[in-house]
Protein backbone atom coordinates (compact mmCIF):
# COMPACT_ATOMS: atom_id res chain seq x y z
CA UNK A 1 0.00 0.00 0.00
CA UNK A 2 1.66 3.24 -1.08
CA UNK A 3 2.21 5.77 1.66
CA UNK A 4 1.67 8.95 -0.30
CA UNK A 5 -1.90 10.04 -0.85
CA UNK A 6 -1.58 12.43 -3.78
CA UNK A 7 -0.13 11.60 -7.20
CA UNK A 8 3.61 12.04 -7.55
CA UNK A 9 5.46 12.78 -10.75
CA UNK A 10 9.09 12.53 -9.69
CA UNK A 11 11.19 14.54 -12.13
CA UNK A 12 14.65 13.28 -11.17
CA UNK A 13 15.44 9.62 -10.61
CA UNK A 14 18.94 8.36 -11.29
CA UNK A 15 19.14 4.91 -12.78
CA UNK A 16 22.68 3.60 -13.11
CA UNK A 17 24.26 1.39 -15.72
CA UNK A 18 27.27 -0.78 -15.04
CA UNK A 19 29.58 -0.85 -18.03
CA UNK A 20 29.32 -4.62 -18.33
CA UNK A 21 25.56 -4.29 -18.81
CA UNK A 22 25.88 -1.84 -21.68
CA UNK A 23 28.27 -3.99 -23.72
CA UNK A 24 25.56 -5.88 -25.57
CA UNK A 25 24.22 -2.59 -26.90
CA UNK A 26 27.60 -1.44 -28.21
CA UNK A 27 29.20 -2.30 -31.54
CA UNK A 28 32.88 -2.95 -32.05
CA UNK A 29 35.38 -1.47 -31.63
CA UNK A 30 33.72 0.37 -28.74
CA UNK A 31 32.91 -2.82 -26.87
CA UNK A 32 36.58 -3.77 -27.16
CA UNK A 33 37.69 -0.47 -25.66
CA UNK A 34 35.61 -1.08 -22.54
CA UNK A 35 36.24 -4.82 -22.22
CA UNK A 36 39.92 -4.98 -23.08
CA UNK A 37 41.19 -1.44 -22.70
CA UNK A 38 39.25 -0.55 -19.53
CA UNK A 39 37.66 2.65 -20.73
CA UNK A 40 36.10 4.66 -17.94
CA UNK A 41 34.58 8.07 -18.02
CA UNK A 42 36.94 10.97 -17.45
CA UNK A 43 36.48 12.56 -14.02
CA UNK A 44 37.65 15.93 -12.84
CA UNK A 45 36.04 16.59 -9.47
CA UNK A 46 38.80 16.66 -6.84
CA UNK A 47 36.63 15.69 -3.88
CA UNK A 48 35.32 12.47 -2.49
CA UNK A 49 31.74 13.10 -1.57
CA UNK A 50 31.70 13.73 2.16
CA UNK A 51 28.74 11.51 2.93
CA UNK A 52 28.27 8.00 4.20
CA UNK A 53 28.17 6.18 0.85
CA UNK A 54 29.73 8.44 -1.74
CA UNK A 55 27.06 10.11 -3.85
CA UNK A 56 24.39 7.60 -2.86
CA UNK A 57 21.96 7.02 -0.06
CA UNK A 58 23.65 4.38 2.09
CA UNK A 59 20.44 2.38 2.27
CA UNK A 60 20.03 2.36 -1.52
CA UNK A 61 22.97 0.06 -2.26
CA UNK A 62 21.65 -3.16 -3.76
CA UNK A 63 21.89 -5.97 -1.17
CA UNK A 64 24.05 -8.07 -3.52
CA UNK A 65 26.65 -5.30 -3.59
CA UNK A 66 25.77 -3.58 -6.86
CA UNK A 67 25.66 0.22 -6.76
CA UNK A 68 22.54 2.20 -5.90
CA UNK A 69 20.16 2.76 -8.80
CA UNK A 70 21.33 -0.25 -10.80
CA UNK A 71 18.41 -2.60 -10.12
CA UNK A 72 14.81 -1.95 -11.12
CA UNK A 73 13.27 -4.35 -8.61
CA UNK A 74 15.10 -2.73 -5.71
CA UNK A 75 14.11 0.73 -6.95
CA UNK A 76 10.50 -0.39 -7.19
CA UNK A 77 10.54 -1.69 -3.64
CA UNK A 78 12.40 1.21 -2.04
CA UNK A 79 10.93 4.10 -4.01
CA UNK A 80 8.21 3.58 -6.59
CA UNK A 81 6.00 1.12 -4.69
CA UNK A 82 6.81 2.36 -1.21
CA UNK A 83 5.92 5.97 -1.91
CA UNK A 84 3.40 5.25 -4.64
CA UNK A 85 4.82 7.13 -7.60
CA UNK A 86 2.51 7.66 -10.53
CA UNK A 87 5.37 8.70 -12.81
CA UNK A 88 9.14 8.76 -12.48
CA UNK A 89 11.45 10.41 -14.98
CA UNK A 90 14.86 8.81 -15.37
CA UNK A 91 17.84 11.13 -15.66
CA UNK A 92 20.74 8.63 -15.43
CA UNK A 93 23.81 8.69 -13.22
CA UNK A 94 25.66 10.72 -15.89
CA UNK A 95 28.18 7.90 -16.16
CA UNK A 96 28.55 7.62 -19.05
CA UNK A 97 27.70 11.20 -19.92
CA UNK A 98 28.43 11.33 -23.65
CA UNK A 99 28.02 15.09 -24.03
CA UNK A 100 30.58 15.64 -21.26
CA UNK A 101 33.42 13.94 -23.11
CA UNK A 102 36.21 16.29 -24.13
CA UNK A 103 37.40 14.12 -26.99
CA UNK A 104 36.77 10.91 -28.88
CA UNK A 105 33.35 11.90 -30.16
CA UNK A 106 32.91 8.57 -31.96
CA UNK A 107 32.95 6.79 -28.60
CA UNK A 108 30.57 9.38 -27.16
CA UNK A 109 28.10 8.85 -30.02
CA UNK A 110 28.26 5.06 -29.58
CA UNK A 111 27.76 5.32 -25.80
CA UNK A 112 24.73 7.56 -26.19
CA UNK A 113 22.99 5.11 -28.51
CA UNK A 114 23.88 2.12 -26.36
CA UNK A 115 22.66 3.88 -23.24
CA UNK A 116 19.35 4.77 -24.85
CA UNK A 117 18.75 1.20 -25.98
CA UNK A 118 19.71 -0.16 -22.54
CA UNK A 119 17.44 2.35 -20.81
CA UNK A 120 14.46 1.51 -22.99
CA UNK A 121 14.81 -2.26 -22.74
CA UNK A 122 15.65 -2.51 -19.04
CA UNK A 123 13.66 0.30 -17.50
CA UNK A 124 11.07 2.04 -19.69
CA UNK A 125 9.61 -1.17 -21.08
CA UNK A 126 9.66 -2.92 -17.71
CA UNK A 127 7.78 -0.43 -15.55
CA UNK A 128 4.90 1.60 -16.89
CA UNK A 129 5.57 4.40 -14.40
CA UNK A 130 9.04 5.16 -15.73
CA UNK A 131 9.78 7.69 -18.50
CA UNK A 132 13.15 8.41 -20.00
CA UNK A 133 15.69 10.93 -21.21
CA UNK A 134 17.35 10.75 -24.62
CA UNK A 135 21.13 10.74 -24.29
CA UNK A 136 23.14 12.34 -27.06
CA UNK A 137 26.71 13.30 -27.80
CA UNK A 138 26.01 16.93 -28.52
CA UNK A 139 29.57 17.73 -29.61
CA UNK A 140 28.85 15.75 -32.77
CA UNK A 141 25.76 17.73 -33.57
CA UNK A 142 24.68 15.84 -36.65
CA UNK A 143 25.01 12.48 -34.92
CA UNK A 144 23.06 13.90 -31.97
CA UNK A 145 20.22 14.90 -34.28
CA UNK A 146 20.20 11.43 -35.82
CA UNK A 147 19.95 9.91 -32.36
CA UNK A 148 17.07 12.21 -31.43
CA UNK A 149 15.33 11.20 -34.66
CA UNK A 150 15.99 7.51 -33.91
CA UNK A 151 14.99 7.44 -30.22
CA UNK A 152 12.83 10.54 -29.86
CA UNK A 153 9.66 8.91 -31.21
CA UNK A 154 9.72 6.29 -28.44
CA UNK A 155 6.49 6.91 -26.52
CA UNK A 156 8.24 6.96 -23.15
CA UNK A 157 11.06 9.35 -23.98
CA UNK A 158 10.07 12.79 -22.71
CA UNK A 159 13.22 14.91 -22.94
CA UNK A 160 16.72 15.25 -24.33
CA UNK A 161 19.27 15.32 -21.54
CA UNK A 162 22.17 17.76 -21.60
CA UNK A 163 24.79 17.84 -18.87
CA UNK A 164 25.94 21.10 -17.33
CA UNK A 165 29.72 21.10 -17.51
CA UNK A 166 31.72 23.62 -19.50
CA UNK A 167 29.57 24.05 -22.62
CA UNK A 168 27.11 26.93 -22.83
CA UNK A 169 24.16 25.32 -24.56
CA UNK A 170 22.56 28.50 -25.91
CA UNK A 171 25.27 28.73 -28.60
CA UNK A 172 23.63 28.73 -32.04
CA UNK A 173 25.77 25.72 -32.99
CA UNK A 174 23.45 23.60 -30.85
CA UNK A 175 20.16 25.08 -32.08
CA UNK A 176 19.56 22.27 -34.59
CA UNK A 177 19.51 19.90 -31.58
CA UNK A 178 16.73 21.98 -30.06
CA UNK A 179 14.91 21.96 -33.38
CA UNK A 180 15.08 18.16 -33.45
CA UNK A 181 13.85 17.92 -29.86
CA UNK A 182 10.92 20.24 -30.54
CA UNK A 183 10.01 18.22 -33.64
CA UNK A 184 9.56 15.13 -31.48
CA UNK A 185 7.70 16.86 -28.63
CA UNK A 186 10.72 16.40 -26.39
CA UNK A 187 11.71 18.94 -23.78
CA UNK A 188 15.32 19.70 -22.82
CA UNK A 189 16.40 18.46 -19.39
CA UNK A 190 19.61 19.91 -18.01
CA UNK A 191 21.40 18.34 -15.08
CA UNK A 192 24.79 19.35 -13.79
CA UNK A 193 27.58 16.87 -14.17
CA UNK A 194 30.85 18.47 -13.07
CA UNK A 195 30.50 22.20 -13.65
CA UNK A 196 33.62 24.05 -12.53
CA UNK A 197 31.86 26.87 -10.72
CA UNK A 198 34.82 29.09 -9.73
CA UNK A 199 35.73 30.99 -12.88
CA UNK A 200 36.36 27.76 -14.73
CA UNK A 201 38.03 26.08 -11.77
CA UNK A 202 37.06 24.01 -8.77
CA UNK A 203 36.73 25.55 -5.31
CA UNK A 204 38.81 24.24 -2.45
CA UNK A 205 35.91 22.49 -0.70
CA UNK A 206 33.02 20.34 -1.79
CA UNK A 207 30.66 22.47 0.29
CA UNK A 208 31.62 25.50 -1.81
CA UNK A 209 31.05 23.61 -5.04
CA UNK A 210 27.74 22.16 -3.92
CA UNK A 211 26.51 25.52 -2.64
CA UNK A 212 27.28 27.17 -5.97
CA UNK A 213 25.79 24.64 -8.37
CA UNK A 214 22.79 26.96 -8.82
CA UNK A 215 25.16 29.47 -10.43
CA UNK A 216 25.95 26.92 -13.15
CA UNK A 217 22.22 26.50 -13.74
CA UNK A 218 21.72 30.27 -13.87
CA UNK A 219 24.43 30.53 -16.50
CA UNK A 220 22.70 27.99 -18.72
CA UNK A 221 19.29 29.64 -18.44
CA UNK A 222 20.89 33.00 -19.26
CA UNK A 223 22.71 31.48 -22.23
CA UNK A 224 19.57 29.83 -23.60
CA UNK A 225 17.56 33.01 -22.98
CA UNK A 226 19.73 35.62 -24.67
CA UNK A 227 20.78 33.37 -27.52
CA UNK A 228 17.11 33.32 -28.38
CA UNK A 229 16.45 29.59 -28.02
CA UNK A 230 13.02 30.05 -26.46
CA UNK A 231 11.73 32.46 -29.09
CA UNK A 232 13.20 30.41 -31.92
CA UNK A 233 11.58 27.23 -30.57
CA UNK A 234 8.37 28.34 -28.88
CA UNK A 235 7.20 24.81 -28.15
CA UNK A 236 10.45 23.85 -26.46
CA UNK A 237 10.69 23.78 -22.69
CA UNK A 238 13.70 23.59 -20.42
CA UNK A 239 13.69 21.59 -17.18
CA UNK A 240 16.52 22.59 -14.86
CA UNK A 241 17.21 19.54 -12.76
CA UNK A 242 18.72 19.60 -9.28
CA UNK A 243 19.95 23.16 -9.27
CA UNK A 244 17.60 24.61 -6.69
CA UNK A 245 14.85 27.15 -7.11
CA UNK A 246 15.28 29.96 -4.62
CA UNK A 247 17.31 31.97 -7.16
CA UNK A 248 14.42 32.15 -9.63
CA UNK A 249 13.04 35.58 -8.60
CA UNK A 250 16.53 37.09 -8.64
CA UNK A 251 17.25 35.78 -12.12
CA UNK A 252 13.87 36.97 -13.46
CA UNK A 253 14.33 40.45 -12.02
CA UNK A 254 17.94 40.70 -13.14
CA UNK A 255 17.26 39.55 -16.71
CA UNK A 256 14.22 41.85 -17.04
CA UNK A 257 16.21 44.83 -15.80
CA UNK A 258 19.08 44.04 -18.14
CA UNK A 259 16.66 43.55 -21.02
CA UNK A 260 15.17 47.00 -20.52
CA UNK A 261 18.65 48.52 -20.90
CA UNK A 262 20.19 46.18 -23.46
CA UNK A 263 17.34 44.87 -25.58
CA UNK A 264 19.05 46.25 -28.68
CA UNK A 265 21.78 43.65 -28.35
CA UNK A 266 19.33 40.74 -28.39
CA UNK A 267 16.44 42.04 -30.50
CA UNK A 268 15.29 38.50 -31.22
CA UNK A 269 13.75 38.35 -27.76
CA UNK A 270 10.09 39.17 -28.25
CA UNK A 271 9.02 38.73 -24.64
CA UNK A 272 10.38 39.79 -21.30
CA UNK A 273 12.83 37.20 -19.97
CA UNK A 274 10.67 36.64 -16.88
CA UNK A 275 7.70 35.93 -19.12
CA UNK A 276 9.75 33.45 -21.16
CA UNK A 277 10.83 31.75 -17.95
CA UNK A 278 7.26 31.47 -16.75
CA UNK A 279 6.19 29.95 -20.04
CA UNK A 280 9.12 27.72 -20.97
CA UNK A 281 11.43 27.01 -18.02
CA UNK A 282 10.72 24.69 -15.10
CA UNK A 283 12.74 23.67 -12.05
CA UNK A 284 12.92 20.49 -10.02
CA UNK A 285 12.61 21.04 -6.29
CA UNK A 286 15.44 18.91 -4.90
CA UNK A 287 17.70 19.79 -3.15
CA UNK A 288 15.12 21.95 -1.40
CA UNK A 289 16.45 24.47 1.05
CA UNK A 290 14.69 24.25 4.38
CA UNK A 291 12.05 26.95 4.06
CA UNK A 292 9.11 27.66 6.31
CA UNK A 293 5.70 27.72 4.67
CA UNK A 294 5.72 31.50 4.92
CA UNK A 295 9.11 31.73 3.21
CA UNK A 296 8.05 29.25 0.53
CA UNK A 297 4.81 31.09 -0.23
CA UNK A 298 6.66 34.39 -0.34
CA UNK A 299 9.07 32.92 -2.89
CA UNK A 300 6.19 31.76 -5.10
CA UNK A 301 4.70 35.24 -4.87
CA UNK A 302 8.01 36.70 -6.02
CA UNK A 303 8.08 34.29 -8.97
CA UNK A 304 4.57 35.39 -9.90
CA UNK A 305 3.47 31.85 -10.63
CA UNK A 306 3.09 28.55 -8.83
CA UNK A 307 3.58 26.55 -12.02
CA UNK A 308 7.36 26.52 -12.32
CA UNK A 309 8.30 24.05 -9.59
CA UNK A 310 8.18 20.29 -10.12
CA UNK A 311 8.84 17.88 -7.30
CA UNK A 312 11.84 15.56 -7.45
CA UNK A 313 13.50 13.14 -5.07
CA UNK A 314 16.92 12.67 -6.73
CA UNK A 315 16.74 9.02 -5.69
CA UNK A 316 19.08 7.27 -4.94
CA UNK A 317 21.52 10.06 -4.23
CA UNK A 318 22.75 11.14 -0.83
CA UNK A 319 20.83 14.41 -0.84
CA UNK A 320 17.53 12.68 -1.63
CA UNK A 321 14.41 14.68 -0.80
CA UNK A 322 11.58 12.85 0.92
CA UNK A 323 8.11 13.78 -0.39
CA UNK A 324 6.89 13.87 3.20
CA UNK A 325 9.55 16.11 4.66
CA UNK A 326 11.42 18.18 2.10
CA UNK A 327 8.84 20.90 1.46
CA UNK A 328 6.65 22.72 3.97
CA UNK A 329 3.12 21.43 4.40
CA UNK A 330 1.30 23.11 1.53
CA UNK A 331 -2.38 23.46 0.75
CA UNK A 332 -3.75 20.53 -1.24
CA UNK A 333 -4.24 22.33 -4.55
CA UNK A 334 -0.73 23.74 -4.54
CA UNK A 335 0.69 20.41 -3.43
CA UNK A 336 -0.97 18.70 -6.38
CA UNK A 337 0.56 21.21 -8.76
CA UNK A 338 4.08 20.93 -7.41
CA UNK A 339 4.06 17.19 -6.84
CA UNK A 340 2.52 16.23 -10.18
CA UNK A 341 0.48 18.60 -12.32
CA UNK A 342 3.18 21.14 -13.17
CA UNK A 343 5.39 18.41 -14.59
CA UNK A 344 2.48 16.80 -16.37
CA UNK A 345 1.61 20.13 -17.98
CA UNK A 346 5.24 20.66 -18.98
CA UNK A 347 6.04 17.33 -20.66
CA UNK A 348 3.75 16.84 -23.68
CA UNK A 349 4.39 13.11 -23.73
CA UNK A 350 3.37 12.34 -20.16
CA UNK A 351 -0.07 10.77 -19.87
CA UNK A 352 -2.98 12.53 -18.23
CA UNK A 353 -3.68 12.07 -14.55
CA UNK A 354 -4.98 8.65 -13.61
CA UNK A 355 -8.60 8.64 -12.55
CA UNK A 356 -9.86 7.03 -9.36
CA UNK B 1 5.44 -0.55 27.43
CA UNK B 2 7.77 0.74 30.10
CA UNK B 3 10.83 -1.42 29.56
CA UNK B 4 12.01 -4.16 27.29
CA UNK B 5 15.05 -6.33 26.68
CA UNK B 6 16.08 -5.36 23.15
CA UNK B 7 19.23 -7.43 22.69
CA UNK B 8 22.21 -9.05 24.42
CA UNK B 9 25.31 -7.01 25.15
CA UNK B 10 27.26 -9.38 22.90
CA UNK B 11 24.99 -8.48 19.95
CA UNK B 12 26.63 -5.07 19.63
CA UNK B 13 30.39 -4.66 19.75
CA UNK B 14 31.92 -1.37 20.97
CA UNK B 15 31.80 1.14 18.11
CA UNK B 16 28.79 -0.52 16.48
CA UNK B 17 25.05 0.10 16.37
CA UNK B 18 21.96 -1.98 15.73
CA UNK B 19 18.29 -1.50 14.96
CA UNK B 20 15.94 -2.97 17.57
CA UNK B 21 12.30 -2.68 18.54
CA UNK B 22 10.88 -1.15 21.69
CA UNK B 23 7.19 -1.91 21.55
CA UNK B 24 6.10 -0.52 18.20
CA UNK B 25 8.99 1.90 17.96
CA UNK B 26 12.13 1.31 15.96
CA UNK B 27 15.06 2.04 18.21
CA UNK B 28 18.72 2.43 17.38
CA UNK B 29 20.99 1.04 20.07
CA UNK B 30 24.56 2.34 19.91
CA UNK B 31 27.56 1.08 21.82
CA UNK B 32 30.42 3.53 22.16
CA UNK B 33 34.06 2.32 22.32
CA UNK B 34 34.04 2.58 26.15
CA UNK B 35 31.39 -0.14 26.17
CA UNK B 36 28.42 2.02 27.16
CA UNK B 37 25.02 1.68 25.51
CA UNK B 38 22.74 4.44 24.22
CA UNK B 39 19.35 4.28 22.51
CA UNK B 40 17.69 6.69 20.09
CA UNK B 41 14.71 6.80 17.80
CA UNK B 42 15.89 5.12 14.59
CA UNK B 43 14.80 7.99 12.37
CA UNK B 44 16.68 11.09 11.35
CA UNK B 45 14.98 14.26 12.57
CA UNK B 46 15.79 15.94 9.24
CA UNK B 47 13.93 13.87 6.62
CA UNK B 48 13.21 10.59 8.37
CA UNK B 49 16.03 8.35 7.10
CA UNK B 50 16.64 5.05 8.93
CA UNK B 51 19.73 5.86 10.99
CA UNK B 52 20.86 2.25 11.36
CA UNK B 53 21.70 2.32 7.63
CA UNK B 54 24.17 5.12 8.24
CA UNK B 55 27.41 4.79 10.13
CA UNK B 56 28.90 5.18 13.56
CA UNK B 57 32.17 7.07 13.30
CA UNK B 58 34.15 10.03 14.55
CA UNK B 59 33.97 13.62 13.42
CA UNK B 60 36.02 16.68 12.72
CA UNK B 61 35.74 19.06 15.67
CA UNK B 62 35.43 22.78 16.26
CA UNK B 63 39.07 22.77 17.36
CA UNK B 64 39.96 22.49 13.66
CA UNK B 65 41.56 25.54 12.07
CA UNK B 66 41.32 26.53 8.42
CA UNK B 67 43.50 24.10 6.52
CA UNK B 68 44.01 21.71 9.46
CA UNK B 69 41.55 19.08 10.65
CA UNK B 70 41.07 17.91 14.23
CA UNK B 71 39.25 14.56 14.13
CA UNK B 72 38.18 12.62 17.19
CA UNK B 73 35.22 11.10 19.07
CA UNK B 74 35.69 7.89 17.05
CA UNK B 75 32.67 5.65 17.60
CA UNK B 76 30.69 8.41 19.28
CA UNK B 77 28.97 9.98 16.28
CA UNK B 78 26.03 8.74 14.19
CA UNK B 79 25.99 9.83 10.55
CA UNK B 80 22.69 9.75 8.69
CA UNK B 81 22.65 7.45 5.64
CA UNK B 82 21.10 10.12 3.43
CA UNK B 83 22.42 13.64 3.98
CA UNK B 84 25.24 12.65 6.29
CA UNK B 85 24.11 14.82 9.22
CA UNK B 86 26.05 14.06 12.37
CA UNK B 87 24.65 13.41 15.84
CA UNK B 88 26.63 13.06 19.05
CA UNK B 89 25.82 9.83 20.85
CA UNK B 90 27.30 11.00 24.15
CA UNK B 91 25.68 14.42 24.01
CA UNK B 92 22.02 13.38 24.02
CA UNK B 93 21.90 12.77 20.26
CA UNK B 94 22.45 16.45 19.47
CA UNK B 95 23.23 17.47 15.90
CA UNK B 96 26.82 18.65 15.63
CA UNK B 97 25.93 21.46 13.23
CA UNK B 98 22.93 22.59 15.29
CA UNK B 99 23.02 21.34 18.90
CA UNK B 100 19.57 22.74 19.64
CA UNK B 101 18.19 19.79 17.61
CA UNK B 102 18.50 16.23 18.86
CA UNK B 103 17.29 12.75 18.09
CA UNK B 104 14.75 11.63 20.69
CA UNK B 105 16.46 9.21 23.05
CA UNK B 106 15.51 6.37 25.38
CA UNK B 107 17.03 5.29 28.65
CA UNK B 108 19.18 2.15 28.64
CA UNK B 109 20.54 -0.12 31.34
CA UNK B 110 22.33 -3.46 31.28
CA UNK B 111 21.32 -6.35 33.52
CA UNK B 112 22.74 -9.87 33.26
CA UNK B 113 24.04 -9.30 29.73
CA UNK B 114 20.64 -7.98 28.65
CA UNK B 115 20.34 -4.53 27.13
CA UNK B 116 17.13 -3.00 28.47
CA UNK B 117 15.51 0.06 26.95
CA UNK B 118 13.04 1.96 29.10
CA UNK B 119 11.33 5.31 29.30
Amino acid sequence: MPKYQIPIVDTDIHERVQYKDILEYLDEPYKHYITNCHWIQEKHMPYTQPSVAGVDRADAKIPDGRPAGSDLKFMQKQLLDDIGHEVGILTSALDPSPSSMHGWHEMAVALASAYNDWQIENWLEKDERLYGSVHIAAQDRDAAIKEIDRIGPHPKMVQVLLPIDDIMWGDPFYHPIFEAAEKHNLMIGMHHNEPPVYYGKWPRYFIEWHTLIPTAHMKQITSMMFNGVFDKFPNLGLMMIEGGFTFIPHLMWKMDQQYRDLRHEVPWLKRKPSQIMKEQVRFTTQPAEELTKKEFMSLLEQMGTDEMLCFSTDYPHWDYDSPYRALPNLDTELKQKIFAENARAFYPKLPNKKEG
Amino acid sequence: MKEQVVCKTSDIQPGEMKETSFGRQEVLVCRTPDGNFYAFMNQCIHQGAPLDKGMICGATTDKSKPGSYDYCHEGEVIRCPWHGREFSIKNEGRMLANPSKKIPSFKVRVENENVIVYK
